[in-house]
């Protein structure tokens, strides 16, 4: 075999290989746009749809023939969205606000303190975290009935709900908090801090990302909550959050009439959420994947 | 500036391992205190119990006077130095100093000037407006230093700082370390495993091993005067020649056997042996490197070696020797002290003869591992 045979027959298999990879990325290119259509279909459907002015009931078509923001109108000024928007907003921001503040604490409790049973009080609220949330219902009713913050007065009740077991999402930010070095603690102590300002001035401000994320985490769990947001306002307008009001759009009686409403309902509701995202995607997943990389 | 006093001091781990056993110590105001050891001796659990950051099993902490123990370390009017620094990433170098001020609620103008004048001191004057991560390793040493320096604390704690640090830049911190301890003349504990920082750094030295303290001393004393063989062998480097041999007791005379030799031991130490009471018997027979010297050929008081490796320090000479029972020696020779013959008779495989003044002969009892002159009773 000569020289030339040789550096042909490498070109060519160069060239076999080239097209083989062009080929695999091709159909994973096109798998995956499909997946994504798929995925999307019913976004731009219900985007369409709440800005179909011609009539509020299903059709069997998806482009709108008259298009406008009469159903936006209606939806806030003809039903109680307004209301369950508002409710929604401050069961979230609550529930944000304390559950971070716990879910920090809690944390940096456990990375830092050692005291007994820590490790069995790990393991029994992992444990625990396994069971379905929905197994308390009927007990969490009951307690939230007797002391009236059910129905109307579902939304402090909500809060109390959503913020009563958030310890125990203490993973993921006590994993980021390991991998700050314990010497920090320890020099901030000497320098006069108390374990407070150390969690506050030291360990929070390297831990940006894990905040972060913990608040958005916080804030989304109510903001698309149905279940607990159902039973516990119970069929009463006033205590319900977008979720359960909404669906109260699909029932038989109502759905001819509001069923457009419904999808601008749907738009109005991952506005913030979308703008959130959008703020604050760069922390979120330094805040998911951080934890394993050594701070 | 404070006394420091450490009372049957124990830490016992929750898994009952003992870390430290009845550590007793008192430290006087404005003197440098080094605790040495190898690593898993307790040295820093000890200083991090007098820091408040280890909780103290027993015994008691004194700091000026006043019992320690229950307080927290900011309550403790103590500064201290990490061995990874410390500092905290997210501040720049003007603000990790100032942190401990403006916790204080000291007033700004007040925490600029001392901030400035800690810098000025340590040469980082510069490098404030940076963050950690932009300095280097001695840099960021300095500002850990300086973060300490502007609290004025009572006590100065120090855990193994330079380790760190290349071997050069480690030289030139201990000296700055020596400068900035005249400068501040408050009390330091210091922490590290390395014999030499301890020598030159401490006015006095405490040798730890396994939680308990081997030797309380000042550079010279330990040096001089170990009380034991774990003491002997730990300073000094390199390390102490030890080896099996008997003691013999002629009349007042007293001599070693190491090898078939036989070597009289002179000076004080005959004296001390005497005093003592020493009868003969096995021993261990300890010579530092430094004294033993070639001799010049077959004597009743020279040791026949082999020449094994010949390690050229550039001042001196580092001979690694055996003799024919097997004994390895370490050697150190000054190289001005050589002749061109001399040297370039040392070559690997060399036969050669050893001895060794006998005033600078260590005796340990060979079951005990004391000294035999020096030891606790």
């Amino acid at each position: 075999m000569s020289k030339q045979d040789i550096t042909y027959g490498t070109q060519k298999r160069h060239m076999g290989m080239r097209a083989a990879k062009t080929l695999s990325n091709t159909a994973v290119y096109i798998i995956l746009a499909v997946i994504s259509v798929i995925w999307l279909i019913p976004f731009v459907f219900i985007v369409l749809e709440s800005f179909r002015c011609e009539c509020h009931y299903q059709v069997g078509y998806i482009i709108p023939q008259k298009w406008g923001f009469t159903n936006y109108i209606e939806l806030f000024q003809k039903t109680d969205f307004p209301k369950w928007y508002l409710n929604t907003f401050i069961i979230a921001l609550f529930t944000a606000v304390i559950q971070t503040f716990i879910v920090l604490c809690m944390s940096y409790t456990l990375s830092r303190f050692r005291f007994k049973m820590r490790k069995a009080l790990m393991q029994f609220m992992l444990i625990l975290g396994f069971f379905p949330g929905m197994l308390t219902m009927i007990i969490l009713y009951r307690v939230l009935k007797d002391i009236g913050l059910t129905q109307e007065h579902a939304v402090p009740g909500l809060i109390l709900v959503y913020v009563a077991s958030s310890g125990m999402g203490y993973y993921v930010s006590k994993g980021f908090f390991d991998t700050i070095p314990k010497s920090l603690d320890e020099a901030a102590r000497i320098d006069g801090a108390t374990r407070a300002q150390v969690l506050f001035r030291i360990i929070l401000p390297l831990a940006k990302p894990i905040v972060i994320y913990t608040i958005l985490t916080a804030f989304m769990a109510p903001w698309g909550d149905f279940v607990f947001a159902k039973y516990i306002s119970f069929g009463a307008s006033a205590g319900m959050n977008v979720a359960v009001g909404l669906n109260s759009f699909l029932s038989l009686d109502q759905i001819m009439n509001k069923y457009t409403l419904f999808c601008a309902g749907g738009v109005v509701v991952a506005i913030p959420v979308v703008i959130l995202f959008l703020c604050l995607q760069r922390y979120y997943v330094e805040g998911v994947t951080g934890g394993a990389v050594k701070g | 500036m404070a006394s420091v006093k450490l009372t049957n001091v124990k830490k016992i781990y929750d898994n009952n391992v003992v870390a430290v056993h009845d550590f007793n110590l008192d430290i006087k105001d404005k003197e440098f205190v080094v605790f040495v050891g190898p690593s898993g001796c307790g040295k820093s659990t000890t200083l991090r119990m007098v820091a408040g950051l280890e909780e103290i099993s027993d015994g008691t902490v004194e700091i000026d006077g006043e019992v320690v123990n229950d307080l927290q370390p900011k309550d403790r009017n103590i500064a201290m130095v990490f061995q990874n620094y410390a500092l905290y990433p997210h501040m720049t170098v003007y603000d990790n100093i100032a942190f401990s001020l403006r916790l204080k609620k000291v007033p700004e103008d007040v925490i600029y000037a001392k901030v400035t004048n800690a810098a000025e001191i340590l040469g980082i004057t510069q490098y404030l407006m940076r963050k950690p991560r932009a300095l280097s390793g001695g840099q960021r040493q300095r500002v850990a230093i300086g973060r300490a320096m502007v609290r004025d604390s009572k006590v100065f704690l120090m855990d193994e700082p330079l380790s760190n640090l290349d071997a050069k830049l480690r030289n030139q911190m201990r000296a700055e370390i020596i400068l900035l301890r005249q400068k501040l003349d408050t009390t330091f504990i210091y922490v590290t495993h390395d014999q030499t920082e301890a020598m030159t750094l401490g006015d006095r030295i405490v040798i730890m091993k396994d939680g308990y303290i081997m030797q309380v001393g000042t550079p010279m004393e330990v040096f001089e005067k170990p009380s034991n063989l774990f003491v002997a062998e730990f300073i000094g480097a390199p390390k102490m020649n030890v080896l099996k041999t008997n003691l013999v007791k002629e009349g007042d005379r007293y001599f070693v056997t190491p090898c078939g030799a036989k070597i009289e031991v002179t000076g004080y130490k005959e004296k001390l042996l005497a005093e003592k009471g020493v009868q003969g018997g096995e021993i261990l027979l300890g010579a530092r490197p430094e004294h033993i010297v070639l001799a010049d050929g077959p004597a009743e008081n020279a040791i026949p070696c082999k020449l094994e490796v010949n390690e050229m320090m550039g001042s001196e000479l580092h001979l690694h020797v055996f003799s024919e029972d097997g004994t390895r020696w370490i050697v150190r020779v000054p190289t001005i002290d050589l002749s061109e013959e001399q040297r370039q008779h040392l070559t690997n495989g060399a036969d050669l003869y050893i001895t060794f003044e006998g005033k600078a002969m260590h005796f340990f009892d060979p079951e005990t591992e004391k000294n035999l002159i020096y030891g606790e009773e």
